[in-house]
């Protein structure tokens, strides 16, 4: 009996403990169920989190559209926070908007007061009063159902945060009260933060891209201008201001506007008829050259049309541009004198020819008087310049296609100075000139250069020389080994050369052949100087000679020369005492 | 005898004109630039001028622009005898109140004679 109780109770206390044992295990699992169900919802909506991050960044990511992050984010709420509507206000440059979204029908009366929260959110937000703005409001979703007699339960607000400003609020509401909890808002607030974040980024690459085209505009020589589609200046750059001679004092605080432009341009250019162009008809213009003061423009005007993804485009407003050409109408104008001045210095000694050879024909004059002799020597002067114009032409065409052709050889320079010498030594004497070489110890007997080239460069300087000196004067070719240490060589006699390139005129870095060509000659205005070596800009000077005239092709060509031979060219000269040409050429 | 005034750089032009110009009744003078050419204008009183535009010191322009400017210098009548051609050179030189302009080389020395005498002629019809 003792034994059965006995056992009995021993059955009893094991039943007991396994029931408290069940019961413990039973509450373990929920809890672990719990725990479970916890660590799968916080797995869940962290995986949303990272969904609709990811999401947001890349539908975020190049938008600028704080409205459209807005769309983006309300649109995807759903799937994570229990709502009945969603919506948002945003500040745009010209409204306020409010854009709501019903899940569930509501009253009338709940969006009123949603719609009220939402305003003193963001007034609170950004201390403003939005009472008179204009207000620009949208619902979609489920319908409006007055009979629902329900207020608002819940609701939150995010403000959304640009570059340090609140520029709108997101509002989740739901019927029912006490439904949001720290961690919806959490993640909204992440949500909304991290696109707010991007946005302030980008907006800060915009603006620094902005800053960098502002400068690039600034800076530009062109006229830029640009309004929007009210003809509201949006830029203007200084170029533009100066030409339209618009510079108020600093405190007048004056804004350059359109009648500006329209006044300037007088009946110039339309500028408003064309801006109309651009603007409604889309149309581009390029304008013939204007003249304004003493410049000339070609104005452009074209419109500023955002292409749209889409397909479509949005137009921005419309850009004028002003192009300065005085510069290439006056290279065209300096052109046409020179193409000018060849024709006539072509068509001066052929006509001389033809002249003479008319007279000889008709008879007027004796063969064997000394008037006949005298003309032959004028048709043989006269073939004799053209053939020399028409050599250097030739030869300026082929320096300027490159195709100059600098044959380099074996050479000895004092040698070629002595024969140049040789060749004009009878006409210096006639103009009773003294003409004399200088060739220093220092030179090599031999090296390389194009002999033929520098006889037509040494041609061109002493030729020159002569023509510019006057009778008891001298001329001096005088070549040395330049060396940039050292200087000149020291037993050269300076007073033949009274005027002589110094170190700094000369300025080579390398040891080189230097040959000079001094004259005694009436020099040349330091005016005329910097244009000796240009094409088309030939000093007019007046030789001390009438016949001899040229064009200053020479020179040009003396200058292609040298630098084919990677040497330099130069001039010294000082009015009343003379003139010295010179050339180096590396060694 | 009519005094012809040349004012030309180019020295064969004066030589061949003279020797196509009948020389009982012309008397043909020459100066080799603008300079030259306002000094003979004074010294030499001529009943015309021949006158040539590209020219040391003074230019055929800029000497016409002196007899515009000037009240002292006498009046008379100025045939330009040029071998430029631009449309623009002509018509700025003919603003400047000369009886004629010659491109040289597209005429022969007869017709430039012809120009010569037509001028003159119709100066003293005046």
């Amino acid at each position: 009996m003792n034994i059965a109780l006995h056992s009995g109770a021993v059955m009893y206390l094991f039943l007991i403990s396994a029931f408290l044992l069940l019961i413990v295990f039973y509450f373990f699992i929920r809890r672990r169920e719990k725990e479970i169900i916890k660590e799968k919802e916080e797995s869940t909506r962290h995986l949303y989190e990272l969904t609709i991050l990811k999401e947001l960044g890349e539908r975020v990511g190049y938008s600028l559209d704080v409205e459209e992050i807005l769309q983006i984010i309300t649109g995807s709420l759903r799937q994570f926070i229990d709502y009945t509507a969603v919506g948002y206000i945003v500040i745009t440059p010209e409204k306020v908007k409010i854009n709501t979204h019903i899940e569930k029908s509501v009253s009338h009366l709940f969006l009123k007061e949603m719609k009220e929260k939402m305003i003193a959110s963001l007034s609170a937000l950004t201390d403003k009063s939005f009472d008179d703005s204009r207000l620009d409001e949208a619902v979609s979703g489920a319908i409006v159902i007055d009979e629902m007699e329900q207020n608002i339960g819940s609701l939150f607000n995010i403000p959304l945060v640009i570059g340090g400003k609140v520029v709108g609020v997101l509002t989740v509401a739901h019927i029912d009260s006490g439904l949001y909890k720290e961690e919806d808002m959490t993640i909204l607030y992440k949500i909304t933060g991290q696109a707010s974040g991007a946005v302030s980024r980008l907006q800060e690459v915009v603006k620094i891209e902005k800053g960098k085209l502002n400068a690039m505009v600034e800076s530009m020589q062109d006229g830029v201008l640009m309004v929007d589609t009210e003809y509201r200046i949006v830029v203007a750059n200084p170029a533009i201001k100066k030409i339209i001679k618009f510079n108020p004092s600093p405190d007048e605080n004056k804004e350059v506007n359109i009648f500006n432009f329209v006044d300037a341009l007088g009946g110039k250019f339309d500028i408003h008829g064309r801006l109309e162009e651009a603007l409604v008809n889309k149309k581009t213009f390029v304008s013939e050259r204007i003249n304004i003061d003493d410049s000339f423009f070609e104005i452009g005007v074209s419109p500023v049309l955002h292409l749209m993804p889409k397909g479509g485009s949005q137009m921005h407003g419309a850009v004028v541009v002003f192009n300065d050409i005085t510069r290439d109408i006056e290279l065209e104008r300096v052109r046409e004198e020179f193409t000018g001045m060849i024709v006539h210095e072509l068509r001066s000694p052929l006509d001389g020819i033809k002249k003479i050879t008319e007279s000889a024909i008709s008879g007027n004059i004796d063969r064997n008087s000394d008037q006949f002799k005298e003309y032959l020597n004028m048709i043989y002067q006269s073939s004799a310049s053209m053939l020399g114009l028409v050599n250097d032409i030739l030869d300026l065409s082929k320096l300027q296609a490159g195709k100059f052709e600098v044959n380099k050889e074996k050479a000895n320079i004092k040698e070629v100075i002595n024969n140049r010498i040789l060749f004009y030594k009878i006409s210096a004497d006639v103009r009773k000139i003294s003409l004399e070489a200088y060739l220093d110890d220092s030179l090599p007997d031999f090296f390389e250069f194009d002999p033929r080239a520098l006889k037509q460069i040494l041609n061109n300087f002493i030729s020159n020389a002569l023509k510019f000196t006057s009778s008891n004067g001298s001329v001096l070719v005088s070549a040395f080994l330049y060396d940039p240490k050292e200087y000149f060589p020291k037993d050269f006699d300076r007073t033949k050369a009274p005027v002589f390139p110094e170190a700094k005129d000369i300025n080579v870095k390398k040891p080189s052949l230097c040959v000079v060509v001094s004259d005694t000659g009436i020099g040349i205005p330091s005016d005329n100087i910097k244009d000796l070596f240009h094409t088309f800009k030939q000093a007019r000077l007046s030789p001390i000679d009438k016949e001899s005239k040229g064009t200053g092709l020479g020179l040009v060509i003396a200058k292609g020369i040298v630098e084919a031979h990677n040497g330099t060219i130069g001039v010294v000269s000082k009015e009343g005492a003379g003139t010295s040409f010179f050339f180096t050429i590396p060694l | 005898m009519k005094k012809i005034l040349v004012i030309d750089d180019d020295q064969f032009f004066p030589k061949t004109l003279e020797a196509a110009l009948p020389k009982a009744k012309y008397k043909l003078i020459s100066a080799e630039d603008g300079e030259a050419g306002l000094k003979k204008l004074i010294s030499e009183k001529p009943d015309l001028i021949i006158l040539d535009l590209m020219m040391p010191k003074l230019d055929g322009s800029a000497f016409l622009k002196k007899l515009q400017e000037s009240k002292d210098l006498p009046k008379v009548p100025i045939l330009v005898s040029s071998n430029l051609s631009s449309i623009k050179k002509i018509s700025d030189v003919m603003s400047m109140g000369v009886v004629g302009y010659v491109i040289k080389s597209d005429e022969s020395m007869q017709s430039i004679v012809q120009d010569i005498e037509r001028v003159l002629g119709e100066e003293d019809k005046k």
